[in-house]
């Protein structure tokens, strides 16, 4: 090949996450005629996953398949960017925004300085909330002891009345087991499922409402710049294509989950009415505002944001 | 009924090769060292405000990890000045004691000299951490809803800890080659 | 400079072949060890890329420390120090002396037993070794076991924190695997505690067939007084267990926020007791601060050396190794199993889990077998990893809190019945996966 990248993943390998992102590099290699090959790595193979940034930017990985918000510690935008909690109901919305709402030229405006180019987006969707309580609206969040890692998530569910306890992942299995903590935001249904959290917390809402993360795709922007503009157009391309392939696979593995779920008769799947689902959405609006006064990037990423939800009739102001 | 011969536990101190700097690292080392008994406090204090009162705080685990990280961190330039590492002697117990000092000399200057060069990698790190791409200053936050400068703070603090390894590791190289003991 | 870049055209089996050639020569000669595996890492960074690859080093090391995982270590150590400082561990070892040592080894049995009680009490290895290091190790040879019974009781029992449920070992696989952790748990209860009662039947084949390996059994009658004054030695530990067993199973607090209870349990104690001072508690902490550096630094290089090695491409590397060594199932499971016992010689669990998951996990479903099961088997071989020389972690936790007189080398002869043991346990769970599978 005449180009051959490393890029990590922020998914483990045995993830299917990380078996749709191998998809990926293997498609780059068929779209490029084999003239760019990617070595994609899992989690933590190289660096640590909120550090592939300064790594990539340093010329040690090339590029990275990651979660925005990881890097809301370098720039509050990065976190706004990366999951504004509430904004969308459907990954094809994130989608559009990014590719024809100005989400995409905003992302590079704010990444170029950092040393990354920013190639696309993706998704493994609407996250499912995991909870041992049943939940019918945000009346329900009231006092529940929940995991919630992240910023805005955090400052969103403390905004609608939960008391979010700051675990790392490691400690969410246990900690819903014995009861330490009643719910958890953690990932999609189908990865809950899978890795039993369910089992333990038998009132998952789902679709969720609360987390829909932006993943990136970016790379090393003196490397982009190196690339001729015909295969800067298959990357491009190829983020797209995958995008949409990861949206229908984990889809479809949040369906069979679901199901399978449902079939077991232990679990009571628990889905939010419109109205419930609005007025969470409203909660988190006021903590955007409050996001967007850290920086001035993360205002930018607000008036953008608001900018197309408003214009696609997403939010009412 | 039982004998009452005490079991007998070392105290240990900074080794005379570790010069003065080495008794200053023995001193200041209190500080981490409470800070792992503030560790267990706090995550008690978080037990009791989550379970009896329902009010878990936003800070308590991140604070947890912040003062065990300088634990460690320091727990490894306080080992080296009371030469406390873990060395396996397979070979260097079988030398005679002139090449063992030789030894001494060789292996502290190869440490100080990797220290060295960690100490500017983390250097490198730092400038990603406590700068923005505009030159502006800001330490890297860790994006929780608190949002301490904690990543920044220990980036700072593992840049100063890998530069003092480095002297403390060159002090004993130079006190090894005197043969000061 | 022609040496930055210059290894790399060596090619990966060389390099690796190098790499682990470096490790065991600078392990023998005496460098501190957490600065052999960062030498070596150093060495490579330079070597096989440039200087601009050095702060991958200390990125890891940054990740590595501020981990919420450990935790746990400094809790478990301070725990042990504030014992080892009081007259608890020898008050409890003489009511345990009371009630199992009619019974030849029944101390050294009891402590398994104590050891296995530690292990549900916390996910992670380290403290657990220091803690028996410090409390067990010299009451038992206080009471006149053979010190190398007793060695490898502290060290083998000290190391089931991974094998006993709860185990980070297990959570980190199960992310890795995306399988059910409590699955994992569940699974790996019954082959550890198989694991302890093989330690048991050790000893007690010890204490019965080698003279000389236990004390003569406690025969003249203990009067009534005598018996109560030492049985309230067994409560205020039984109450400290309690309080983080409780803490844990009760819903009160995560299984390293329970590590802290058990401080406070242990420092009430010594409060209670009237032995609790200033210059106790600072001796404690200076002690765990001297102990957790030791311990944290050894990881450090391991997981810093597996950064660098996967950049010069080891997990494809690796994995072309195992899918190209045969057809059959079994023979690839096997080789999987040789490859974590050879890295366990030289590297830290962490680093051999960060090399090893990623490229076995795909292996193994690919071929089959049940992933839980495998996690089992995984936790098991690190039990391995703890022991086995040169590079074995819970000796040099050992070693760092027990006296001189008793040398590295000593350690590990007093380890290879257990590593046998260890060993005996991985053939077992792959011979009847049944075991875990029940
Ligand atoms: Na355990
Ligand atoms: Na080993």
């Amino acid at each position: 090949a005449d180009y051959e990248f490393k890029f990590q993943s922020s998914d483990p390998a045995g993830n299917p996450n990380f078996e749709l992102q191998k998809t990926w590099a293997a498609d780059v290699a068929e779209k490029s005629e084999g003239r760019i090959a990617i070595d994609l790595l899992p989690v933590e193979s190289i660096v640590a996953h909120n550090e592939t940034q300064d790594a990539i930017a340093t010329g040690i990985l090339d590029g990275h398949i990651t979660d925005l918000s990881y890097f809301a510690g370098k720039d509050p935008a990065f976190g706004l960017m990366g999951n504004p909690v509430g904004a969308w109901s459907d990954p094809q919305q994130m989608l559009d925004f990014v590719d024809n709402g100005g989400g995409a030229e905003l992302l590079n405006e704010i990444e170029n300085p950092y040393g990354l180019q920013f190639i696309g987006a993706t998704t493994p969707g609407l996250e499912a909330f995991v909870s041992a309580k049943p939940l019918e609206g945000v009346a329900d969040l009231q006092g529940l002891k929940m995991r919630a890692p992240e910023g805005l998530v955090q400052s969103v569910f403390a905004a609608a009345g939960a008391s979010p306890v700051n675990l790392p992942g490691s400690e969410v299995f246990t900690s819903l087991d014995k009861k330490v903590i009643d719910a958890a935001d953690y990932s999609v249904f189908s990865t809950n499922q899978a890795q039993g959290l369910n089992d333990v917390a038998q009132h998952p809402v789902y679709p969720g409402f609360h987390s829909l993360p932006l993943v990136e795709i970016s790379m090393n922007k003196t490397k982009w710049d190196d690339l001729p503009e015909d295969l800067q157009a298959v990357l491009t391309q190829s983020v797209k294509d995958f995008a949409q392939r990861q949206i229908a696979a984990l889809a479809e593995a949040d369906e069979k989950a679901v199901a399978e779920a449902k079939e077991g008769g232990e679990i009571t799947v628990h889905d939010w009415s419109a109205d419930e689902r609005a007025k969470f959405r409203t909660i988190a609006q006021g903590e955007w505002e409050k996001v967007a006064a850290q920086s001035p990037n993360a205002q930018k990423v607000y008036d953008t944001l608001t900018a197309y939800l408003t214009e696609k009739g997403l939010v009412s102001q | 009924m039982t004998d009452e011969e005490e079991v007998v536990r070392e105290e240990h101190t900074a080794i005379p090769e570790a010069g003065a700097f080495g008794r200053l690292v023995d001193r200041v080392a209190i500080l981490p060292a409470m800070g792992i008994v503030a560790a267990m406090a706090i995550l008690i204090q978080e037990v009791v405000l989550r379970y009896v009162f329902a009010a878990p705080t936003i800070w308590a685990h991140e604070t947890t990890v912040f003062l065990c990280a300088i634990a460690f961190i320091f727990g490894g330039l306080l080992c080296a000045s009371r030469d406390r590492h873990i060395r396996v002697v397979l070979v260097y117990d079988y030398l005679p004691a002139g090449l063992r000092r030789v030894f001494d000399i060789v292996i502290s200057a190869v440490c100080a000299l990797s220290s060295a060069a960690f100490a500017w990698a983390a250097w490198l790190m730092v400038q990603r951490a406590a700068w923005r791409p505009d030159g502006s200053f800001h330490l890297e936050t860790s994006g929780s809803a608190w949002n301490p400068a904690y990543p920044g703070l220990l980036k700072i603090l593992l840049m100063v800890a890998l530069g003092l390894l480095a002297i403390q590791f060159l002090i004993l190289a130079i006190n090894y080659a005197k043969g000061r003991r | 400079m022609e040496f930055f870049g210059s290894l790399q055209s060596m090619g990966i089996e060389a390099g690796t072949g190098l790499l682990f050639a470096l490790l065991l020569l600078l392990l023998v000669t005496g460098i501190p060890l957490a600065f052999v595996t960062l030498l070596v890492t150093l060495i490579f960074a330079l070597g096989w890329f440039g200087p601009n690859v050095v702060p991958l080093i200390t990125s890891r090391v940054y990740s590595f420390v501020s981990s919420f995982v450990f935790v746990s270590v400094p809790m478990f150590v301070l725990m042990a120090a504030i014992l080892d400082r009081s007259g608890i561990a020898r008050d409890l070892f003489e009511a345990m002396r009371l009630i199992g040592g009619r019974i030849r080894g029944g101390v050294a049995v009891q402590t398994i037993f104590v050891a296995v009680v530690l292990a549900a009490m916390s996910g992670i290895i380290g403290g657990e070794v220091v803690l028996l290091g410090l409390i067990a190790l010299p009451q038992m040879l206080r009471q006149g076991y053979d010190r190398r019974l007793a060695i490898g009781v502290v060290c083998a029992g000290g190391s089931l924190g991974t094998m006993v449920p709860p185990s980070i070992v297990l959570i980190i696989y199960g992310l890795t695997a995306n399988v059910s952790i409590g699955e994992l748990f569940t699974a790996a209860f019954v082959p550890g505690f198989m694991l302890a009662l093989l330690y048991v039947g050790y000893i007690l084949a010890r204490a019965y067939l080698t003279p000389g390996a236990v004390p003569d059994p406690v025969r003249e009658p203990v009067p009534a007084a005598e018996k109560l004054r030492l049985l309230k030695g067994l409560f205020l530990p039984i109450l400290v267990v309690i309080m983080v067993l409780g803490s844990i199973y009760g819903g009160i607090a995560s299984v390293t926020e329970a590590s802290a209870v058990g401080v406070a349990g242990v420092m009430l104690s010594t409060i209670l007791r009237g032995e609790f001072s200033w210059s106790l508690l600072r001796g404690a902490a200076m002690q765990t601060l001297q102990t957790v550096g030791m311990i944290v630094w050894i990881g450090i290089g391991a997981s810093a050396l597996v950064g660098v090695f996967n950049l010069m491409g080891g997990i494809k590397f690796v994995s072309e190794l195992i899918t190209g060594i045969s057809d059959t199932p079994i023979i690839i499971i096997l080789f999987m199993m040789a490859i974590l016992f050879v890295l366990g010689m030289f590297l830290d669990w962490v680093g051999i889990a960060l090399l090893t998951m990623p490229i076995f996990v795909p292996i193994v479903i690919d071929l089959g077998y049940d992933p839980v099961w495998f996690g089992v088997l995984f936790a098991m071989n690190m039990q391995v990893s703890f022991l086995s020389p040169p590079f074995g972690p819970a000796a040099f936790y050992l070693k760092s809190v027990t006296p001189p007189d008793i040398s590295l080398g000593e350690i590990f002869r007093s380890l290879l019945p257990f590593i046998m043991l260890q060993i005996l346990a991985v053939a077992m769970l792959i011979l009847f996966p049944g075991i875990a599978m029940y």
